[in-house]
């Protein structure tokens, strides 16, 4: 799995590539609370380069969703799509979560909060 | 509909019913959960496995009895049955451990969640998002059996001793010439 950041004015992007399973959700965890620890406000985590998520990584967006949620910090969700959407249909946690169609959009719902 | 939908424990289900499945036998080792689902689904058509939900599911079903079962204990295996069609995928996971005891406050958990979600409150909902017991640990999301409910249309059932679970998912049989779903 591989995280990369990148920013667009104080909004930070999180690209995933690769599983979010059992043995790297974690990881992702711990990038987020980094970036917590650092007070920033803004956050898009982009699944487009995940094509295979379980119970753990759901967790971990569970996770992250209450922790920033608890803080007042804002996060949109996007490119859920295939059957990482499917998994999180099952789980019925599509309302729940924050999410948007893409980058651009979450970029364009969080604009609207700063 | 869904609301009736809930775990149940009776061994003598049809579901239990292992014959003409393959089996195999698997050492309790964490690191190695999604090889051997991978070795269990291999035997899938592929029209039935969704890109890697079947996957998914079936390496769920098998990370709870190594891990919450077994307590990933090297001395102690799994058996798993399986047998697949292009209608359908079952699946039997039996471990060495005690036995799936909070089976009823699962229930009780997963009835309450679903409330929440017909009413769409989802402010109400997030306190019923992880199923936490005194045996969770941090790694524990909590989730996986709200959606294996869901997806194992079949049914999911315990035996006596709830250290076994049998799951059966029904797929529709697929019209030639035909893309119904082009978007899982």
């Amino acid at each position: 799995m591989e995280i990369k950041l990148r920013r667009y004015s104080s909004i930070y992007i999180v690209d995933i590539t690769g599983d979010m399973d059992m043995y790297n959700a974690g990881n992702v965890k711990n990038v987020i609370n980094t970036m917590i620890a650092k007070n920033i406000q803004y956050y898009i985590i982009n699944l487009e380069n995940v094509e295979y998520m379980d119970s753990s990584g759901i967790g971990a967006l569970i996770y992250i969703h209450s922790e920033l949620k608890k803080k007042d910090m804002m996060l949109r969700i996007v490119n859920v799509t295939g059957s990482v959407k499917k998994v999180i249909e099952l789980t019925k946690l599509m309302g729940y979560f924050k999410i948007a169609q893409s980058v651009k959009d979450g970029i364009e719902q969080l604009k609207e909060l700063i | 509909m869904t609301e009736a939908k809930e775990i149940i424990v009776d061994e003598n289900n049809k579901l239990f019913d292992k014959k003409g499945m393959f089996h195999k036998n698997f050492v309790s080792d964490f690191r190695q959960i999604r090889y051997f689902t991978l070795l269990v689904v291999q035997k899938a058509p592929p029209e039935i496995k969704e890109i890697n939900l079947l996957e998914q599911q079936i390496s769920e079903i098998i990370k709870n009895a190594v891990k919450h079962g077994n307590h990933n204990d090297p001395k102690k295996h799994i058996d798993v049955w399986y047998s697949f069609s292009d209608t359908h995928a079952r699946l039997i996971v039996q471990d060495e451990g005690q036995g799936f005891k909070y089976l009823e406050e699962w229930n009780a958990f997963n009835r309450k969640r679903n409330e929440c979600f017909q009413k769409q409150n989802f402010e109400e909902m997030a306190e019923y998002v992880s199923f936490i017991t005194n045996k969770s640990d941090e790694n524990d999301s909590g989730n996986a059996l709200f959606a294996a409910l869901e997806y194992w249309n079949g049914g999911l059932v315990f035996n006596n001793k709830r250290n076994a679970v049998a799951v059966a998912k029904y797929f529709p049989k697929k019209r030639h010439g035909l893309e119904i779903n082009n978007n899982i």
